[in-house]
């Protein structure tokens, strides 16, 4: 039997251990990262987050403003969220910004990802609330729902209603809520009080408030 | 008296993962991460954070700057990578997983230890490009302190990748070679007034030190060729070396100049 040098012991480390911590390595590394991300690809900041590119980079994931929270909005994102891993975001279906007086999250962030100078509730801009599904929406259907009004911090100025002829009926009203967008800051409240299973209103990525329309 | 400093190294360590976890406990002592923290009200920064933050947004915030350089200057008067060996939790685990490939007697293979410093240009550099800290994306600290911050503990799996790769492949690859905050502190650590001491009388060149040492290439220049102190910026001043050696040939040394 010719010799080779190669043992069995080191047959063993080199040929069966090694692949198999090369096989471990990776499928932790998979396992941790390529896990679907949120089809609506947009994350809901905390208060005073710069734009969403800036915010990635600035971030440095230390977590102080998801300790700061009172409510525990705010919950540091996994794997899925890609290169934003360990970056703060909220889940207004599970528990939205409560839009605290003080901000008290942006106050202890370092690395100016959330502006620690923001001073006043209504300058916040984390997004934009949208009636994304009109058809089931209940005020829309002529019910006196009205919950994501009622909610709103910001009632009668970030949200009004709107009345209009109901033609289904011909003799009612439709109360619709109307979000306006200069005026609301995408706290997830209304998302999370809508009384639907699938919330009709959602926060949604800001429009750039930029006039793209002729004024006369 | 038998002097060791191995137990105050692992109390550190140990009191480090305490802190972090400690919100968790109810305790206001201490905020944040290893990246970004507030010890006692004091905002303290991982200056390596703090420069891939800044080159990746382009924000430039005061504070943050100063946080950093404060820690910054602590580590440089304590030795640099002793971050490595005293606080970092990651360090912590691959020096416990070690061990384990130690008695396995596996993995023997090593990268060289200037690998970090080119790991810490390419983050600088991706950074900068790509607009994304990108240290802070794929660290197994981040990931670590987050899971005791936040029991999220499925980002341990990164811990998991490397404590395997350590044991079977190359030993403590990540810590010697990979991470580019071990090659910022080792910048640091070059220049540092904190050395480990090496007496040629005493040493009768037993190789006890180079086998417990992580980075054992640090020992060789004053094994050799007799330097005095231990002059690498990769020593991570962690005192093994001191504890294990029969002759007291190694101590911990001050130099004013």
């Amino acid at each position: 039997m010719p010799q080779t040098g190669v043992t069995r012991r080191r047959f063993l480390k080199d040929g069966v251990l090694m692949p198999l911590a090369l096989a471990l390595a990776g499928g932790s590394i998979s396992a941790l990262f390529l896990r679907s991300a949120d089809a609506r690809g947009f994350y809901l900041r905390p208060p005073g987050a710069v734009e969403e590119g800036r915010f990635l980079g600035a971030c440095i994931k230390c977590g102080k403003c998801a300790q700061a929270c009172p409510y525990n909005s705010i919950r540091m994102a996994g794997a899925d969220a890609g290169i934003g891993i360990g970056t703060p975001h909220i889940i207004a279906r599970q528990e939205p910004c409560r839009l605290c007086p003080d901000i008290p999250c942006a106050k202890v962030c370092p690395s100016g990802a959330l502006d620690a100078k923001l001073e006043n509730v209504e300058k916040i801009r984390m997004g934009t609330a949208v009636i994304v599904d009109r058809e089931n929406c209940l005020s829309l259907r002529g019910l006196r729902c009205e919950v994501c009004y009622r909610q709103c911090p910001l009632i009668d100025k970030a949200i009004t209603i709107e009345a209009r002829h109901n033609p289904r009926t011909g003799v009612h009203s439709i109360m619709e809520p109307v979000v306006h967008r200069d005026k609301c800051v995408g706290c997830g409240i209304c998302e999370n009080a809508c009384v639907r299973d699938k919330p009709v209103i959602v926060v949604m990525k800001s429009p750039p408030l930029q006039k793209d329309y002729y004024e006369f | 008296m038998n002097f060791k400093w191995w137990p105050i190294r692992r109390f550190v360590q140990l009191s480090a993962v305490v802190l972090i976890a400690s919100p968790l406990m109810g305790l206001n002592i201490f905020r944040g991460n290893l990246a970004g923290g507030e010890l006692f009200g004091f905002s303290l920064i991982d200056p390596l954070a703090f420069l891939q933050a800044t080159v990746a947004s382009r924000i430039f915030v005061a504070p943050f700057l100063g946080a950093a350089l404060v820690v910054a200057a602590f580590y440089f008067l304590l030795g640099g990578r002793t971050f490595c060996a005293w606080v970092c939790p990651v360090g912590l685990i691959t020096e416990l997983n070690d061990r384990l490939r130690r008695s396995l007697a596996t993995g023997e293979r090593r990268l060289p230890l200037s690998a970090s410093r080119w790991s810490l240009v390419v983050v600088i550099v991706v950074s900068f490009l790509a607009g994304v800290p990108l240290f802070e994306i794929i660290s197994p600290i981040g990931m670590t302190t987050r899971a005791l911050m936040f029991r999220d503990w499925l980002t341990l799996l990164m811990l998991v990748s490397i404590c395997a790769v350590e044991v079977a492949i190359a030993r403590r690859v990540w810590c010697r070679s990979l991470c580019p905050l071990g090659g910022f502190y080792s910048l640091l650590g070059r220049f540092s007034p904190l050395r480990i001491h090496f007496s040629e009388q005493l040493c009768t060149h037993c190789g006890e030190c180079t086998r417990i040492c992580p980075h054992e290439e640090v020992l060789l220049p004053s094994l050799d060729h007799d330097c005095s102190h231990i002059y690498s910026g990769d020593c991570t001043r962690c005192c093994d070396c001191i504890d294990i050696c029969p002759t007291k040939a190694l101590s911990v040394h001050v130099i004013y100049k």
